[in-house]
């Protein structure tokens, strides 16, 4: 990279730069006449004489000259500020620019570091270098050249003016220049140097806030927050200081500055007037020098300011770039190439070497050949350079002496679009990224854009403009939008049948069922699929069927029904019977809705639920005012916490109070509503439903649907007929409630469910649907476990000529031993290395290679150094 | 059927006989209120156990496996406490339970079970007195079963 700013400004910039100094020394005459233009008017047209004037072959008397030369003003404003638009934006749109090329190219030196490099860099120090510390460049570089060019040149004039006049006073002038230009740079070097230090320090505290974030866990169990404040409290003392001890140089470089700009003028009036006392100066040349003196003083400020923001800007750079320099970096076409060759042949490790630096990530002179389609364990614990040694024939890090060849091809001259194709590699930590379990899946096929994106009218400019931008920049044209699924690598003719073969190999790795539940869990769209709807709706019926058949199973659950009262079920759910569009909003928020707000009050209900509310109140302060905070029976039981009982019971007093003045407040009458909203009447046994409050729920349930739901794109009524998006698909095809009063009937009801959805052939479609499951941050929501089989199914799918599995599904228990069974079958013909500790694993596999300590000791259980 | 007819029907189970009402409606409350139908099982011999039931309707029988298969020991009652030893001290269901007739039933789990008894200590007074007198009982069956076993 280049390793100063103003190299790599030119490198990429230098027409730009050019066309940005011409503009603006062309404004330069613009402003002159500006300036001048309005004593003209006053001096010329207002009190002048010897009217009419001729210009350019035309009269003007007093009147119309005045007017043209006021139009000549206000054209030339508008020039001036136009032409300073314009190069403002120019030179914003040129920083930003070179931003994005520079923050890209960081980027990919970011990928092409090699992976021991990585145990020196943290993403802590990264992001910000990439993010925050490179933004005051892309700011500097519209000015980079013409603002030392312009001021430098406006300087020069003028100088040359006060010389023309005087030399003596010329020198006069530039009397301070060579102390400022000896004295300030001493200065400035400081300020640099502490910049540098203050920007390493900001880096440290991102680096320790970072992980701290990454290990918050750790931290609260061995209550660490304290030391780790004490930490990050003593750097952010020590970035205080350095900034403390910056302000007080650059501020006293400012005050030298001020002060020997004013200084020179007390040599001006004083040497100045002394000649002209004399009489070798004319007054009239001294106030013109004097003049001149002012108008030196603003480019001469500019250049000084500029000199300081170089000085911190080129700091800022380098700091950042020498980060990104490692001498061992991958060349850039490793990355961009996009030749395949074919890895289909023996793997050969040729007396290779490697060292991490670390006692125990070693490699020593190993040999070892692998025919093609043969499986090989690798045995070795913890530490033994098995690892390494995976990783060196993954192509994954590179041997420090000896070569790696698979089919012939050194390993070190081809490509990541070679290794990363042709290679399955999965070690022991993977990283599931935050996104669908399909992007998961599908990962490992996404090298290049397959397709181009149809675009039309403002869509199709808007992607030139991208594609321009891009090449402007340096960045890459590939199209994020475009399909990067590479369908016949995975040797699927269609998205379906890519999705069947993820399938197929998700229950080989037995995470089907994981995903099935997932999928019952999801929510699904029906607008992307009207037939998978239709077979829910199909399924719900024939479980209904089934359910009314069967009074056993008719036992467990409470159909929905728009006539009756379901007791399994919330109050607010029986009087809604209806569902917010929105599924974020849930049942609990949903009486905070205008609109159900507003038919709660038109409609009185809102009194009953009142009435209703207060009663479970009542209960509920009855029923555990006697009993102790810490019993933990509130808890669990009551839908009011301890801390809120001493509240109810202060609402019930003012509720029975027959008092005017002690009224419900607002806020209390909606906690009431609250309450009463949350009763499951099976569950809670409180008896402050009757027949004759239910009647009238099911009756207002009615008015609901008729008043707010029907014609109302925010609510979908609950209908046996009507597929409801805004529910999980297990709510879908279930249409009631499991009772809460029956044993087991939850689960009980489950396992009917999956047998009907089996029959009918919707266990597919419904994993399908779960493959659209959000996995959370990195993988969050999935179990270690599960990620584990995610990232072996992502390999799998590549099917590639090499797999590499190093500690995957690895142990003796029975689980990995039937996985490790399916996955050789699936293997079968293809090049395999596992990786394991266990030397009883060994036996599964065709070879066996025993390491320890960096070397290979055992092949197929005998001496290699003696056979 | 709300808490009042839980109440009512727990207070002529003979462990909660002393027991007032106000703690009774709250045992009532922690406890989930469930149905059996004919042939249900209750709960299975040497399962863990961690529920008792209060009968409030309808009995089951009391069956415990022998060598000649499963015998019915015993039938339980409206307004009987089944289950309470598994609760009180860990060990196996020692009998399962089959539901006779369609049942209604009280189960209360063993944490709410003990919270409840360390909140009021003259309800264990209650249960100790319960479970002493019924120890009373066994004892004087088990040594008229010795003595009329040692007669023949």
């Amino acid at each position: 990279m280049e390793k100063s700013l103003f190299r790599f400004i030119w490198k990429f910039s230098a027409r730009q730069q050019l066309i940005i100094l011409f503009v603006t020394v062309l404004s330069y005459p613009i402003s002159y006449i500006l300036l001048e233009l309005p004593k003209l008017i006053v001096n010329d047209a207002v009190q002048g004489d010897g009217f009419p004037r001729v210009i350019l072959g035309f009269e003007f008397d007093q009147i119309s000259y005045l007017f043209l030369l006021c139009i000549s003003f206000l054209g030339l404003v508008i020039a001036s500020n136009g032409i300073k638009l314009g190069i403002n934006v120019y030179k914003g749109r040129l920083g930003e620019r070179m931003l994005r090329r520079l923050r890209f190219e960081l980027f990919q030196r970011v990928l092409r570091f090699r992976l021991p490099h990585f145990r020196k860099v943290s993403s802590g120090e990264i992001i910000p270098m990439i993010t925050a510390e490179v933004e005051d460049v892309g700011g500097f570089i519209g000015e980079a050249i013409a603002l030392p060019a312009y001021q430098g040149g406006l300087l020069a004039v003028q100088l040359g003016f006060i010389f023309m006049q005087d030399p003596l006073l010329g020198l006069a002038a530039i009397s301070s220049y060579p102390i400022q230009g000896y004295i300030i740079p001493k200065l400035q070097r400081k300020v640099v140097l502490l910049s540098r230090e203050r920007v390493k320090n900001v880096r440290v505290i991102s680096d320790k806030v970072g992980e701290a974030i990454g290990a918050v866990p750790e931290i609260h169990a061995n209550d660490a927050s304290a030391w780790h404040s004490a930490d990050v409290a003593e750097r952010l003392y020590a970035n205080f200081k350095i900034r403390y001890e910056i302000y007080n140089r650059k501020y006293f470089i400012k005050f030298l500055n001020n002060f020997m700009n004013q200084l020179t003028p007390f040599f001006f009036y004083m040497i100045g007037g002394y000649l002209v006392i004399e009489g070798s100066l004319s007054i009239g040349a001294l106030l013109a020098v004097i003049a001149a003196y002012k108008d030196l003083a603003g480019p001469w400020k500019e250049l000084l300011d500029y000199y300081q923001l170089v000085a911190d800007v080129n700091v800022k750079y380098q700091t950042v770039v020498e980060n990104f320099d490692p001498a061992d970096i991958y060349p850039v076409e490793r990355l961009t190439g996009d030749e395949r060759v074919s890895l289909d042949g023996d793997v050969v490790l040729n007396g290779v070497s490697f060292s991490g630096g670390v006692a125990g990530q070693e490699v020593f002179a190993a040999n070892l050949v692998v025919r093609k389609a043969t499986t090989v364990a690798v045995v070795g614990a913890d530490g033994s350079g098995r690892t390494e040694l995976l990783q060196l024939a993954a192509g994954l890090i590179s041997p420090s002496s000896g070569r790696v060849e698979i089919a012939g091809h050194d390993l070190e001259r081809l490509t990541e679009s070679t290794l990363g194709r042709e290679i399955a590699y999965v070690g022991a930590s993977v990283h599931v990224w935050t996104g669908s379990i399909r992007d998961n899946l599908y990962y490992g096929l996404r090298h290049r854009p397959l397709s181009e994106v149809q675009r039309s009218g403002k869509d199709a400019d808007e992607r030139k403009r991208a594609l321009r931008e891009a090449k402007e920049t340096r960045n890459p044209t590939f199209d994020i939008r475009a399909v990067w699924e590479d369908l016949e690598a995975a040797g699927a003719g269609s998205k379906a049948e890519l999705d069947e073969l993820a399938l197929q190999l998700l229950t080989v790795v037995g995470l089907d069922a994981d995903i099935y539940r997932l999928g019952l869990q999801s929510r699904f769209d029906p607008s992307m699929d009207d037939r998978f709807a239709e077979r829910i709706l199909a399924v719900r019926g024939k479980l209904a069927d089934r359910i009314a058949a069967d009074p056993k199973l008719a036992g467990l659950v409470e159909m929905w029904d728009a006539a009756a009262f379901n007791q399994s079920a919330t109050l607010a759910e029986n009087l809604f019977f209806a569902v917010p569009t929105d599924p974020s909003i849930t049942m609990d928020q949903m009486p905070a809705l205008p609109e159900v707000r507003a038919f709660l009050s038109r409609t009185g209900l809102n009194a009953e639920l009142q009435g209703i509310g207060l009663k479970i109140a009542e209960t509920m302060v009855e029923l555990f005012a006697n009993i102790s905070g810490d019993s933990g029976l509130l808890g669990t039981y009551s839908f009011i916490t301890q801390d809120d009982l001493p509240e109810f019971d202060r609402i019930i007093r003012q509720a029975r109070s027959t008092s005017q003045k002690a009224g419900l407040s607002e806020a209390d009458r909606e906690r009431l509503i609250a309450l009463a909203f949350k009763l499951i009447p099976a569950r809670h046994r409180l008896g402050v439903l009757d027949d004759a409050m239910r009647g009238r729920l099911i009756e207002a349930r009615q008015e609901f649907r008729k008043q707010v739901v029907d014609g109302n794109p925010a609510f979908i009524a609950v209908d046996p007929k009507a597929y409801l998006p805004p529910l999980p698909i297990e709510d879908n095809l279930l249409f009631g409630r499991a009772r809460v009063d029956r044993r087991d009937a939850r689960q009980r009801i489950d396992a009917v469910i999956r047998t009907v959805v089996e029959e009918e052939g919707l266990r597919e479609p419904i994993i399908f649907t779960g493959f659209g499951y959000h996995v959370g941050v990195s993988g969050s929501k999935l179990s270690a476990h599960q990620r584990r089989k995610l990232a072996l199914v992502r390999a799998l799918l590549k099917n590639a000529s090499v797999t590499i599995l190093d500690d995957v599904a690895a142990g003796t228990g029975d689980d990995d031993v039937a996985l490790r069974r399916r996955l050789m079958i699936l293997l079968d013909g293809r090049t395999v290395l596992f990786g394991t500790a266990h030397l009883s694993v060994a036996q599964e596999f065709q070879h066996g290679v025993e390491m320890d300590q960096g070397r290979i000791i055992r092949v197929d259980g005998s001496d290699p150094a003696a056979g | 059927m709300s808490l009042e007819v839980e109440v009512d029907a727990l207070r002529k189970v003979p462990l909660f006989r002393g027991i007032d009402e106000t703690k009774l409606r709250l045992l009532a409350f922690i406890s989930d209120r469930m149905q059996y139908q004919t042939g249900e099982h209750l709960c299975e011999q040497g399962e863990e156990g961690d529920t008792a039931f209060i009968i409030l309707k309808g009995e089951a029988d009391v069956r415990v496996h022998t060598r000649d298969g499963d015998r019915t020991v015993a039938t339980v009652r409206e307004h009987s406490i089944v289950g309470e030893i598994a609760i009180l001290c860990d060990v196996p269901r020692t009998a399962t339970l089959v539901a006779r007739t369609d049942m209604d039933v009280l189960t209360v789990t063993k944490d709410d079970f003990l919270k409840l008894l360390k909140e009021f200590p003259d309800m264990s007074l209650e249960v100790m007195r319960t479970l002493a007198q019924r120890l009373e009982r066994t004892t004087r069956d088990l040594a008229a079963a010795r003595s009329g076993g040692a007669a023949a």
